[in-house]
């Protein structure tokens, strides 16, 4: 591991802008070669990102000069993954919109002018008696300490998508605001009120990982049943095994009604008397429009089922009853005393949104001297303008923003100062109490950035040269972390013969610990391991009136624009909106049933109007949502944010008033809505074709009460498949007892092939976003998209089956017997003896007659070739060759990675065989996976995944019949409907089928199997 | 009708014909009158196809400079209207190539007048059809890597993929429809050659390779005529197979079945026939040859139409029953959705086109009424290239993963291409027209009355 930046501006080759047509190189050989790069070998960074309300330890690869992507973390105690986010975040570390330098009041202006720009500002206002504050999102570690040292001890750290809710409601249940700890791993049971946990906004991808394991048998004798309660159920709802859609606002209702009813079971009601004082069941049915036997139900389940755990409402639980919701679970988890849940969460400092408005209050009254707004979320743009923010930040003396990409905010202050981001800076991150991620940077800043800590203290040396403390932004994090540190970065004799230590400095032992800690990316405190009880005060939850009116505007946070920080990542615009394959734009969802009463269809321009104002959204028919529910996204609908998020969806904002919760924190929910048709198409582009996969066997169902006992072990066979269709095996070649009637192709060595578990996959895109990254894949934009040629050589398949959502992530299949390499004339697609079906691109004419063969449609064709905008181009993997126009492309397994790693082991002497834990997570998609749901290895290997997850009863192969013999298995999704015989598994009835009319209501089934299944 | 009578009205094989050319001299007059004086309708006729051309070209270069993606194809619909046309004109080529090879072998009469023209129809529709295969890749400039030319990259081609049959199929059906043709118009461009004067003279001299009818040669060209005849004759049926393959070599449901084959080659022969009948209609008329082209061949025609056509049905028909038959959930996908889907138009009309509108044909009056005969023709054409799109376009946009499933509309570049394909083949067409006698005369001579008794041609 490499400390840092310096190596980088030694760059070894410029590349030009035009990347395809005339190639300008200038070469200039190192003149002290630096000791960490080797040229064409990456050198891997442990750091930290930010991906707002939460941190993500990554391991940044580092390529000549540049990062060029992030790979899981394997070291630290959180799970192995690199969420969607943390590739959207490198996508924001090049983006062509980015701050060149400092600004003043819009012009390009110095960082020797800008910072006693700064300092004169503080030193005025501070003259004048007047505040600085602080706004900004969540920051934790040592960056606290500056901000505070700077604003006098305030600062508003405050989220969009944040859980002030939840510290709240810890507030009030345990006298802290710190949060609660989650431990999903054990739970048998997860309820839901709206929190998407499962590579949302919410949880990061910790919780993800942690479901994923509670979901998997294999990891125990149970399969977690997951229930949300939530009039929608979005990309993590679609996950769950039980849906109540319950009205939206009532959640908080429910949850109380359930805990009563639990208290009740469990024997423990009147040690929480007074928190379960407020709870209904029956006024909670009445609310929320679900049956008192569904509220029952969930109890049943809760009380039963060993390990139960309940999560709040994250976005969606943010109505009226945001507060109240939050401690109703946290009661609902104290009155289990589940393991799962318990002290040391996220310690803070977590502002409420009663924080802000007082900010804004204190702007607005001019008391407030000069305002410092972070980086990170556009407040402005996010939050509805009756709050304020802009007109507050305007009425500021001075106000300067730390926002390296122009936003409705920056545009707000007069001077921008743009900050380094998470792969230029160091810092550190507490992310679960005790549990501190360190960052350090892992290139040059590609723009003229600086660190947030290093413009601090250079503004405070500017105040007060004489009590500004020493040295820069590195060495304070650094000295920090030495003396946190105590015993675990011991001073040795040694140290004290070293002549050039400095007599103040660190020593050499010490700095050699604090290099073990940023290769390893995090330092975890005796605080962090022992998991300690919480224990409830006295009170009671206040309930708010139950929600009534008729079209409620229900707003949630869509995985990959989020609170609106990605919206200018075109990853985060391409990438198909997991539920319903929109790309480029806002939609709303609408219940087929309230589409048919207002006349409206796919792609018809809706208006939603509400007393604070009105918009004009495309409809999406989507059958998750309540009727009396309409569901829009936040994040989208920018102006002046950058090329990719301008005009590009609507803003919901603008239909909300400042909408507050019983305890000031922030409501997202609780608007109603009138919707009239505006009898006008709009500009809605969806990646799906039919929602159905028509019983051909491209999402399976196997019991989950007959897979629990016995995992996937081959000796096992956890039940049939539920509901196979497809044809039944040629005789001829049942009589043989023979594969096929044509030789499969020999692999000697490897035969490399993948995993992936339908029951762990949850739809995050993280695959398909790390896919972009590391292969090179070019983004084409709305209007291509909307031509049906956007470039994923992963689509994250969705099908709909009895209101069951599946998500099949589907690539090239790197079949034995490839339709696609009998046909190419050219030979530009062919079998490797390791199984692939590589890809020569160079060689490849562009007949496309590969793609028609293929009958999985896993094949891409560049029908232009694609530029990157400066300096986006920068993160393009030297490994990979960017294709040009006219060439077909596809997933070849990440073949670049298999040839370092089958290097590597070849130059180690390892028998000329890479082991299989050096293949499980080569490729990008199976590295990002925050499910485990993607695993590679060698299928000749009989102890890998891939080998030995054949064996198991999950197993399949969509389309089987075709006699491809691909080497991607799936693992079918274990159901808590089915019954574990092959009975009973009617194909449910297609939804908004874009091209209409009936496919075949033909399906032969094999002997025993279900009816065939009728369909419209 | 009447004044039509008077031009068509007459069967050749009855000598009281009123019409019937009585000598070899008026044999020659008639039929080269025509040639090498461009008239007002022939210029105007030139200036629309080569103007399509042009546009053609255009639309060409804009697909080489930005892509592909000017064209429609889209995922998962990855073969357009070029491939579609494409197979259409392969089609068309093969009516030519029955006409002059396998009915020239069978003896039958019919054949002479039409058979000149229908061969020029053959080379220059394989002419058209080749610019598809170049025209659609999405590197064109890379389209000499089909061919099988040494090279230090030890670079090879792969014989297992049926595009590379295609172009081993094409090239040979090319050559030797190409040669069969020139091998037939060398006496006439004797007599061509015989009745010019000056540079035009030097010309068709040099192209007539020194031909000058005498027995011996005669005799050697029969026996290189009979020969090119068998040897073009089995390429009729092998061509089209080939071609079939492109499609049914593919797992795709709709395309893979072994039906294929003779079910293209009889669509072939269908297509070609009709356009036979659209092409030398307007010419007969034009071009005054009504002694030598006449009702009687394009009643043969009709028939030849008729009875392909019935094969057609039965074809389509037995796609149907096999994928209701064979239980296979994706042939009777595909094709319930081709009869009641996105394309249910292109279907249908598909069906009245080639099942439906020749069956007026049965009627004795129908066949030998010009405009029945070329409107019906025309009717043919249209759904002869619906058939390929039919084919083409609806397996792939319903392919096995629903998912994937989206439609395919062409854009105006492609429509520009077909275009400008439509006038690469007229301004051969007419070209050919006017530089070489589009009816055989060495051939009608042999059907007019010697002009001295024992005399040979």
């Amino acid at each position: 591991m490499g400390v840092g930046g310096g190596a980088t501006a030694l760059t070894a080759c410029g590349i030009d802008d035009n990347l395809y047509f005339t190639p300008v190189e200038t070469i200039l050989p190192y003149v002290v070669r630096p000791e960490a790069v080797t040229p064409g070998t990456p050198t891997l960074f442990a750091t930290t990102v930010v991906t707002g309300a939460d941190a993500w330890p990554v391991l940044a690869v580092h390529r000549e000069g540049r990062v060029i992507n992030v790979m899981a973390n394997r070291q630290t105690p959180l799970a192995a993954a690199v969420p969607a986010a943390a590739l959207l975040e490198l996508q924001r570390h090049y983006s062509p919109d980015r701050f060149a330098g400092p600004l003043d009041a819009g012009a390009t202006t110095t960082w020797d002018a800008a910072i006693p720009k700064l300092a004169s500002a503080v030193a005025k206002a501070r003259a004048e008696g007047k505040k600085v504050a602080w706004l900004g999102g969540y920051r934790s570690g040592t960056i606290v300490g500056l901000i505070q040292s700077m604003t006098g001890g305030e600062a508003v750290f405050f989220e969009g998508l944040g859980r002030d809710a939840e510290a709240a409601a810890a507030e009030l249940v345990f006298g802290s605001p710190a949060l609660p700890r989650y431990d999903l791993m054990g739970a048998h049971y997860v309820l839901s009120f709206g929190a998407d946990f499962l590579g949302g906004a919410w949880g990061g991808a910790g919780t993800q990982s942690q479901y994923a394991m509670a979901r998997s048998a294999n990891h125990g004798n149970f399969v977690a049943r997951f229930a949300l309660v939530s009039p929608h159920k979005g990309q993590t709802g679609a996950r769950a095994d039980d849906w109540y859609a319950a009205a939206a606002g009532s959640e908080a209702h429910v949850a109380l009604a359930v805990a009563k009813l639990v208290a009740e079971k469990k024997g423990v009601a009147s040690a929480f008397a007074g928190w379960l004082a407020g709870a209904d069941v029956a006024a909670a049915a009445a609310a929320s429009g679900l049956s008192e036997a569904a509220i029952a139900e969930i109890a049943e389940h809760f009380a039963t089922l060993p390990s139960a755990v309940a999560l709040p409402g994250g976005v969606a639980g943010s109505s009226a009853g945001a507060t109240a919701l939050a401690a109703a679970t946290y009661v609902l988890n104290l009155v289990t005393a589940t393991p799962a849940f318990s002290a040391g969460g996220y310690p803070g400092p977590i502002s409420t949104l009663a924080r802000l408005e007082a900010l804004v209050a204190d702007l607005k009254a001019g008391s407030v001297g000069v305002l410092l707004v972070d980086d990170g979320c556009d407040l402005v743009s996010l939050l509805p303008s009756e709050f304020g923010l802009a007109e507050a930040i305007r009425a500021a003396g001075a106000s300067f923003s730390f926002s390296s990409h122009p936003s409705a905010t920056q545009a707000a202050c007069q001077v921008t100062l743009p900050i380094s981001d998470a792969f230029e800076d160091w810092g550190d991150e507490e992310v679960v109490s005790g549990l501190w991620l360190v960052r350090q940077p892992s290139g040059a800043p590609v723009r003229d950035t600086r660190s947030l800590g290093d413009i601090l203290l250079a503004t405070w040396r500017a105040l007060d040269p004489a009590g500004a403390p020493a040295g820069n932004w590195h060495e304070r994090v650094r000295a920090a972390w030495i003396a946190a540190a105590g015993e675990m970065a011991p001073t040795t004799t040694e140290d004290a013969v070293v002549a050039d230590a400095e007599p103040t400095g660190p020593t050499p032992a010490q700095l050699r610990w604090w290099e073990s800690t940023l290769a390893a990316g995090f330092v975890a405190m005796p605080s962090y391991v022992s998991a300690r009880p919480l224990t409830p005060r006295e009170g009671q939850i206040t309930l708010p009136a139950a929600p009534s009116g008729d079209l409620a505007l229900h707003v949630y946070a869509q995985p990959f624009r989020r609170d609106g920080r990605y919206a200018n990542s075109p990853w985060a615009q391409e990438t198909p909106d997991p539920m319903t394959g929109q790309v480029w734009g806002s939609f709303v969802l609408v219940h087929p049933a309230t589409a048919a009463k207002l006349g409206v269809g796919d792609n018809d321009l809706l208006t939603l109007a509400t007393d604070k104002g009105s918009l004009d959204v495309g409809v999406e028919v989507h059958p998750f949502v309540r009727e009396d529910t309409v569901a829009l996204a936040l994040g989208d609908g920018h102006t002046g944010a950058g090329r990719y998020a301008d005009g590009t969806g609507v803003n919901v904002a603008a239909l909300l008033g400042a909408q507050r919760d019983g305890s000031g924190c922030l409501a997202w929910q609780g608007a109603r809505v009138r919707a009239t048709a505006k009898g006008a198409k709009a500009d809605l582009v969806s990646t799906f074709g039919s929602d159905d996969h028509l019983g051909r066997g491209w999402a399976e169902v196997v019991a989950a009460s007959a897979w629990a006992p016995v995992g996937d072990a081959a000796a096992a066979h956890p039940g049939d498949l539920v509901g196979r269709h497809g044809l039944p095996m040629d005789v001829r070649l049942q009589k043989a007892g023979i594969e096929d009637f044509y030789e499969l192709p020999e692999h000697p060595v490897y035969r490399f092939g993948l995993t992936i578990d339908t029951d762990a996959c949850t739809g995050c895109g993280a695959c398909a976003i790390a896919c972009y990254a590391e292969n090179n894949l070019p983004v084409v934009g709305k209007v291509k998209a909307k031509q049906g040629r956007e470039m994923g050589w992963i689509r994250v398949n969705r099908y709909i089956t009895d209101g069951d959502v599946h998500f099949v992530p589907l690539m090239c299949q790197q079949c034995g017997h490839a339709p696609c390499e009998s046909v190419c004339p050219v030979l530009a697609t062919y079998h490797t003896l390791d199984g692939l079906n590589a890809m020569i691109y160079n060689r490849c004419v562009g007949t496309r007659y590969c793609a028609n063969a293929c009958p999985y449609g896993a094949r891409r064709f560049n029908y232009h070739t694609y530029l990157w905008p400066e300096p986006l181009n920068l993160q393009l993997n030297p490994d990979v060759v960017a294709r040009t126009m006219g060439v077909m492309e596809k997933c070849t397994f990440c073949v670049q990675r298999i040839r370092r790693v089958k290097d590597a082991y070849r130059d180690r002497g390892f028998n000329n065989r890479v082991p299989d834990a050096a293949l499980r997570k080569l490729t990008a998609c199976a590295d990002a996976c925050p499910s485990d749901a993607i695993t590679f290895g060698n299928l000749n290997d009989e102890a890998s995944v891939p080998a030995s997850s054949r064996k198991s009863g999950r197993n399949y192969i969509p389309i089987p019949e075709i006699r491809t013999f691909p080497a991607v298995n799936y693992l079918a999704r274990a159901s808590f409907h089915h019954a574990p015989a092959a009975h009973g598994a009617g194909h449910g009835e297609g939804h908004g089928d874009g091209h209409g009319e009936g496919h075949g209501d033909h399906h032969p089934t094999e002997a025993g199997g279900a009816e065939p299944p009728a369909h419209h | 009708m009447a004044s039509n009578d008077a031009i068509y009205g007459y069967d050749p094989r009855d000598p009281a014909a009123p019409n019937r050319p009585t000598t070899y001299g008026q044999v020659n007059r008639d039929i080269i009158r025509p040639l090498l004086r461009p008239t007002a309708l022939w210029l105007l006729a030139m200036a629309i196809v080569v103007g399509m051309m042009v546009w053609g070209g255009f639309a060409w270069y804009q697909q080489i400079t930005m892509g592909m993606g000017v064209a429609g194809i889209t995922h998962p619909v990855m073969w357009g209207v070029y491939i579609v046309t494409f197979v259409f004109w392969i089609g068309i080529g093969h009516a030519g190539t029955l006409i002059s090879a396998i009915l020239f072998l069978v003896y039958s009469r019919w054949r002479t007048g039409v058979y000149r023209a229908s061969e020029a129809m053959t080379v220059f529709a394989v002419m058209t059809a080749l610019l598809f295969p170049v025209l659609h890749l999405g590197r064109c400039w890379q389209a000499y890597w089909f061919f099988p030319y040494p090279n230090q990259r030890q670079l090879w081609m792969n014989f297992k993929s049926p595009l590379m049959w295609d172009v081993f199929a094409i090239s040979t059906y090319f050559t030797v429809s190409a040669v069969f043709f020139y091998v037939g118009l060398v006496p006439d461009i004797a007599i061509f050659r015989d009745h010019s004067k000056g540079l035009i003279r030097k010309v068709y001299g040099a192209m007539a390779l020194g031909w000058h009818g005498t027995d011996r040669q005669w005799h050697h060209y029969m026996a290189a005529y009979g020969f090119f005849a068998a040897f073009a004759a089995p390429l009729v049926l092998s061509v089209h197979s080939v071609v079939s393959w492109d499609f049914a070599m593919a797992p795709t449901a709709g395309w893979h079945s072994t039906i294929f084959p003779p079910y293209f080659v009889a669509g072939a022969i269908f297509s070609g026939c009709a356009m036979v009948i659209s092409l030398l209609m307007p010419m007969t008329y034009l071009f005054k040859w009504e002694p030598y082209v006449n009702l009687w061949h394009f009643e043969n025609l009709a028939k030849m139409c008729l009875l392909t056509s019935g094969i057609l049905t039965y074809a389509y028909g037995m796609e149907y029953f096999i994928a209701w038959y064979s239980q296979n959930p994706y042939e009777w996908a595909i094709f319930s959705w081709r009869a009641t889907g996105d394309y249910a138009w292109a279907f249908w009309l598909m069906v009245f086109c080639n099942c439906v509108a020749p069956l007026v044909w049965y009627s004795k009056k129908m066949r030998t009424n010009p405009w029945s005969l070329f409107i019906v023709a025309a009717i043919i054409n249209v759904g002869m290239w619906l058939e390929r799109f039919n084919i083409v376009i609806s397996s792939t946009a319903h392919n096995f993963d629903p998912q994937t499933w989206a439609l395919y509309s062409p854009t105006w570049v492609e429509v520009g291409v077909l275009i400008g394909s439509a006038g690469w083949f007229g301004t051969w067409f007419l070209l050919f027209c006017k530089t070489f006698p589009a009816v055989a005369i060495t051939e009608i001579k042999e059907m007019v009355a010697p002009p001295v008794k024992g005399a040979g041609h």
